[in-house]
């Protein structure tokens, strides 16, 4: 499905992601990923693991960027938009679609078919508001879960996901976890919860520093090792 | 651990909004004694008696035609803000453009009077002056500060959707649907512009109520001028009731109903307007194009440069300045009079009223008041350019205050005001001043129609003696000058914006 080859990221390369953290600092570029090779297969579902700052957010918007068409990418910085309602937000993944004087409708009279749709998927989310509500009145779980219905209603065949659980329960992040799956062939997901990402995923790839340093699927790898990996991140 | 620098000087240095604010009153200083401020009428406090005589007696039922000057004044703000937004709109989308937005900021800089000047040559008293006169500014305007916005609002959302989704749907969606609410505020704040300058086109002869408020206030009717300005008030002060954003469409119908009669255009008038009148007098005597006389072309437009534009665009900007700095006084006193972190409430609604009300008087207006109370010089248009933009900036810096929520500490209101709400919102009032004196340099050009020595003065009289190529060089001049004034003061806000957004 997709391979590259020794790639190298910089901040102000990898689109406008990185650059908000960097105002002020005037340093042009910061290296954050580093000779990186990867192939991911069709119908994998890949967990990217890591402690904070390993570039795996950078790496996932690189592979968002090349799959340009075929994936949905759920965002950590979710994109709602707040002015518009849980129903309109929803919508925003289905655009391409439609042409674009339906959509224009769609904003000011919402059409039946697709009220039921987002209705239903709502509910698979567990999301129990009205469709109506703006989502700047949301809390920060609801929240995800617009950006995640967002990019479910969006039908494609890969999901790229960026801690798309990280505000919700143990519980209902497993429960959602399975529906994602469940929906797409294939899967990348940087992952919070390292259990979770080891038992759920086929393949569990761990970042550190830019490097690439675990890889499931050229060797066998245990908790324990990912546990170590963080551990030594947060001495250094 | 690193050591401590020793202590060298212990110089604390000004701030930068210290150091603008300094410059601002220096240079009013510096200015003043060129500037002629001198109270020439013999009397000033016998037409304040009997001004205030006519605000205590105001009489509702003397003006004949009251109720047709009410409804074209809303008409023709109503027709000219639709057409401004129909036409500026879609510009905002291209307004990067360097050609779209260097002709928007030309079409901006012509003032509304000006505008109705030139489309009173070709059209005479007709509704079209007056639509005309209002949209083609208006939608200039609307392109910049839309496109402003719009730009302001968040590229996420785009990140998140379908790159295969066509650009009109992204856009609308992502982009537009963001900034929806302020465009739409924006836009009701630009209706209450409107409603303003409608009345104002009447002093040039437009059936509108600054057209009876102009003959009462002449006329020395006060009770008749003072009833008109406070209808005038009273109807800006309550359009949020009177015109909610959803009954536009039924307003603007109603507008275009009652509107009156447009004259047909007499296409000959319009035609010698363009292939004569406006041509300069070397181009329009010669029969073709080779017998054009240059040297007396080079010496009509010297003659006008020198003897005209150059004296006028001094005064201009010398009696810009001090209003600015005027302004900055009159924006500091009222904002802390209407603010609830400093007087108790009941005051501040006082304080409000008084905001109201300096801000919906047109300073066109205000300044002719004061010019039947001091006489002719740059003072009364100094005092109604400070009282309008003072009002206006403080109304908006209240608002912004008022979002502010107190200090948990034990401090006095007082300390409080100074401490927190002012540092919070200093700079926010002076980026508005500095937006303002673009608005600023242009009324300071249309004060010239009021006898004052400014551009406008020129230019009004160009028109009164018929020589309208004349006239359109000076506009032209106008124009320039405020769009030089305002780069100047874009480049000079550019330097705070970005250390303001870092912290």
């Amino acid at each position: 499905m997709i391979t590259i080859d020794n790639l190298n990221l910089h901040y102000d390369k990898t689109s406008s992601y990185n650059t908000g953290k960097n105002i002020g600092k005037k340093k042009a570029s910061t290296q954050v990923i580093f000779d990186l090779s990867l192939t991911i297969n069709e119908g994998e579902k890949v967990a990217i693991i890591g402690p904070s700052g390993a570039g795996k957010s950078s790496l996932l918007h690189h592979l968002y960027g090349s799959l340009q068409g075929r994936a949905a990418l759920c965002s950590q910085r979710q994109g709602l938009v707040d002015n518009l309602s849980i129903y309109h937000n929803v919508f925003m993944g289905a655009l391409a679609r439609h042409h674009w004087l339906y959509n224009l409708i769609n904003l000011i009279k919402p059409f039946k078919q697709n009220l039921n749709d987002i209705t239903a998927l709502c509910q698979q989310l567990e999301l129990d508001q009205p469709l109506e509500k703006k989502v700047d009145k949301l809390s920060g779980g609801q929240r995800q879960r617009v950006a995640l219905a967002r990019a479910l209603y969006q039908q494609q065949e890969i999901f790229i996901g960026d801690e798309p659980f990280s505000a919700l329960d143990p519980l209902m992040t497993s429960r959602l976890l399975e529906t994602v799956l469940a929906q797409h062939n294939s899967v990348i997901m940087v992952m919070h919860d390292r259990e979770l990402a080891m038992t759920a995923f086929d393949r569990v790839i761990a970042l550190d520093k830019g490097r690439l340093v675990l890889d499931s699927k050229q060797q066998s790898i245990n908790l324990q090792q990912i546990t170590q990996l963080f551990q030594t991140s947060a001495v250094a | 651990m690193p050591q401590l620098q020793p202590m060298k000087n212990t110089d604390y240095p000004l701030g930068y909004w210290q150091k603008v604010t300094l410059s601002i009153w220096l240079i009013a200083l510096v200015i003043l004694p060129f500037a002629d401020i001198e109270i020439v009428n013999f009397d000033p406090f016998l037409e304040l008696s009997l001004m205030t005589q006519g605000l205590m007696a105001p009489d509702f039922f003397a003006t004949e035609y009251l109720f047709q000057a009410i409804i074209q004044t809303v008409n023709f703000a109503i027709i000219g803000v639709c057409l401004g937004l129909i036409l500026g709109a879609p510009l905002a989308l291209i307004y990067q453009h360097p050609i779209v937005s260097g002709c928007c900021s030309f079409l901006r800089a012509i003032h509304e009077i000006f505008w109705a000047l030139l489309f009173l040559q070709v059209f005479g008293l007709s509704p079209m002056t007056g639509i005309l006169a209002i949209a083609i500014p208006f939608a200039a305007t609307f392109a910049r500060v839309f496109h402003d916005i719009i730009n302001q609002s968040s590229d996420r959302p785009l990140e998140s959707i379908d790159s295969r989704a066509d650009i009109i749907s992204r856009y609308t969606y992502g982009k537009i649907a963001q900034v929806l609410p302020q465009l739409m505020a924006y836009t009701r704040y630009r209706f209450e512009c409107a409603l303003r300058s409608s009345a104002v086109l009447g002093f040039i002869g437009m059936p509108t109520l600054g057209f009876y408020m102009e003959t009462a206030f002449k006329q020395g009717n006060y009770n008749e001028g003072a009833a008109l300005l406070m209808i005038f008030v009273a109807i800006i002060g309550t359009i949020r009731y009177w015109c909610p954003p959803k009954l536009l469409g039924v307003y603007l119908v109603i507008a275009c109903v009652t509107l009156v009669e447009i004259p047909a255009v007499d296409s000959s008038l319009l035609v010698r307007f363009i292939s004569q009148d406006i041509l300069p007098p070397a181009f329009a005597n010669a029969a073709s194009f080779a017998e054009v006389q240059w040297y007396s072309l080079y010496t009509w437009f010297s003659d006008i440069i020198t003897g005209q534009a150059i004296p006028g665009a001094i005064a201009t900007i010398t009696l810009a300045l001090l209003a600015l700095a005027a302004t900055h006084f009159i924006t500091l006193n009222a904002h802390a009079l209407a603010s609830k972190h400093l007087c108790p409430v009941p005051l501040t609604w006082l304080g409000q009223l008084m905001l109201l009300i300096g801000r919906c008087v047109p300073e066109y207006i205000l300044a002719f008041i004061f010019l039947m109370l001091l006489g002719p010089s740059m003072l009364p248009a100094i005092i109604a350019l400070a009282i309008h933009n003072g009002c206006v900036i403080a109304y908006l810096a209240v608002r912004q205050n008022n979002a502010i929520a107190p200090q948990q500490m034990q401090i006095s209101k007082f300390n409080q005001f100074n401490y927190h709400i002012m540092p919070s919102i200093y700079p926010n009032i002076m980026a508005l001043m500095f937006y303002r004196f673009e608005i600023i340099v242009r009324e300071t050009a249309v004060f010239g129609i009021l006898g004052i020595m400014t551009l406008g003065f020129y230019i009004d009289s160009s028109f009164s003696e018929i020589r309208y190529s004349n006239a359109l060089v000076l506009i032209t001049c106008t124009a320039l000058l405020n769009v030089v004034i305002d780069i100047f003061s874009r480049r000079l806000l550019k330097l705070p914006q970005t250390s303001l957004a870092s912290c």
